[in-house]
Order: structure tokens, then sequence, then C-alpha cells
């Protein structure tokens, strides 16, 4: 691994550990105590599942463009659309979790079926979904079919970011950017900007690890591929394992 | 220092448990698939 992405490295943890710390200084909030604690880990993951997508629509149509006009970079293409996707579930397992353990808590329910629930489980759904497309799909065509579940895929983020404003039902309103009556004490803003600076900083070294281990292994069927081929003698030995 | 008497209690620390299982579990199998991919 480069230097630099051990040095990106080490800065994440040192970011990740100060926004652990700014959590857990921020002051008591008033209904909720410690509980609204959670919202620190919740609110970086959920945003950032909305994000990813995002990263995984744009390499998908990439991909498609390129496909049948440049091999290498629809490759590289396919690649990080497969990285930002299963990143995208993780963020979004966790958002998911850590939800599910703060309504338990907060409305002692750990689940409604309410419109921004619904849709973020759907989201999940969708993603895990096109994981499975790539894993066990045997037509040949497996990239261009999760290309196009991807770009169908995106479309339910923005009806799940927006439901919250849409519809009032059980999830809390917008912090953000939800009219007049949102927002946070300002005491509590910093930890929220470190825990997202810092899951976006590690999100993104995720995502580009993954990125690199898929480049390998696509270098390492090709050259097993042209192995059988009689193009590069002696690589036609075992098949090389699959990181997915 | 978080007391762990409530159930509100309870779930604040499962839920940074189940971030950090989450997270550094990925990151695991993740440097597990790199090494397996150098050879």
């Amino acid at each position: 691994m480069p230097k630099w992405a051990l040095a990106y490295f080490g800065l994440t943890l040192v970011v990740l550990a100060y926004g652990f710390y700014a959590a857990m200084v921020a002051p008591k909030e008033a209904t909720m105590g410690n509980l609204y604690r959670v919202f620190f880990y919740h609110l970086p993951h959920t945003i950032l599942s909305f994000v990813f997508p995002y990263l995984n629509c744009g390499a998908s149509f990439l991909y498609l463009y390129w496909r049948n006009r440049n091999v290498e970079r629809a490759a590289a293409a396919d690649a990080f659309a497969l990285a930002s996707a299963e990143i995208t579930v993780l963020y979004a397992s966790i958002g998911l979790a850590t939800g599910m353990l703060w309504g338990r808590a907060a409305w002692g329910i750990w689940w409604a079926w309410d419109a921004r629930m619904t849709t973020y489980l759907l989201l999940w759904l969708l993603y895990v979904s096109y994981l499975l497309v790539r894993r066990f799909s045997a037509t040949g065509q497996t990239a261009v079919i999760s290309a196009v579940l991807a770009i169908f895929a995106a479309i339910d983020v923005p009806i799940c970011f927006m439901s919250i404003r849409w519809w009032r039902t059980q999830h809390p309103s917008a912090v953000f950017g939800g009219g007049d009556n949102s927002g946070i004490d300002p005491s509590m803003v910093p930890a929220v900007l470190w825990n997202m600076l810092a899951w976006a900083m590690w999100g993104a070294f995720l995502i580009g690890m993954r990125y690199a281990i898929e480049r390998r292994r696509q270098r390492q069927s090709n050259a097993y591929a042209l192995g059988f081929l009689g193009d590069e003698p002696g690589l036609g030995g075992a098949a090389p394992s699959e990181a997915r | 220092m978080i007391p762990f008497h409530t159930l509100s209690e309870r779930h604040l620390v499962y839920a940074y448990i189940a971030v950090w299982l989450f997270q550094f579990g990925y990151i695991a199998w993740l440097v597990a698939q790199w090494r397996k991919s150098r050879g």
C-alpha cells in the first residue's frame, strides 16, 4: 500500500478519534439526555449513504459509455461502481442499525413503516440486490445489468432524502435544511461536523481500497484468461480468487 | 462517563459498538482480500 494512503488512513483515525471525543463532550440534550449522542454517528452514516450511490450511478454511466469504446476505462469504472455500492450497503446498514437502536429507546419501537424508514429500507434492499446480481449472475452481461440496476436504484435516493420534508410521519423532521424550525444547538454543531468529516474520510479510504482490490482481481482474471489463450504461457494455473 | 443503567444508556453504547463492529469488521475483510489478491 502506498505511503500516502497509510498517512491518509492515520489522519482519518485521528479525525475519527476527535469526532468521538467531540460527541462525548457535547452537552446533554434537554429531553433525550445522552441518548441523542447516537445522532452523531447516525447522521453522518445516513447522509453519506445518500452520497455514495451517486458515485455508483456516475461510475455505472461511465461504464455504459466506455464499454464499447475503451475497455480499460470501462473496467475501471465498473470496479469503482462495485466499490461504491459495497460502501453504500455498509453505511446504509449502519444507518438502519443505529436508527433502530435509537427508535427502540426513544419511541419504544424498533421499526415503523413511515416514509423515511420504508424508503431507506428500499434503498438498502436495492443496493444489496445490486451486489447479489454482481455476485451470482452468470449471464456474461453482469456488468451491464448491474450498471442499469445502479441507475434505477439511484432514483430512490432523492425520494428517501426528501421523504422527511414531503411527508410528516414517525421519523423526526430534517435537522439541517428542514425549514424555520430545524437545526440544533450551536454547541452541538462541532460534534456533527467532525463526525461527518471523519466518516467521509473513512468512506473515501474504504472505496479507494475496495477499488484497488477489484482492479487487481480484474488484472489477475485477464492474465488467467490470456494464459489459457496461450498469450502468456504458464498462467493457466489456479483461477484467481474472487474478492466479492 | 456514560452510565449503563437504563435502556437509553445501553442502546447508546450498543449503537457505538455496532458502528465500530461494522466498520472495523469490513476493513478487516478488505485487508484480508488485499493480502489474498497480492499473490
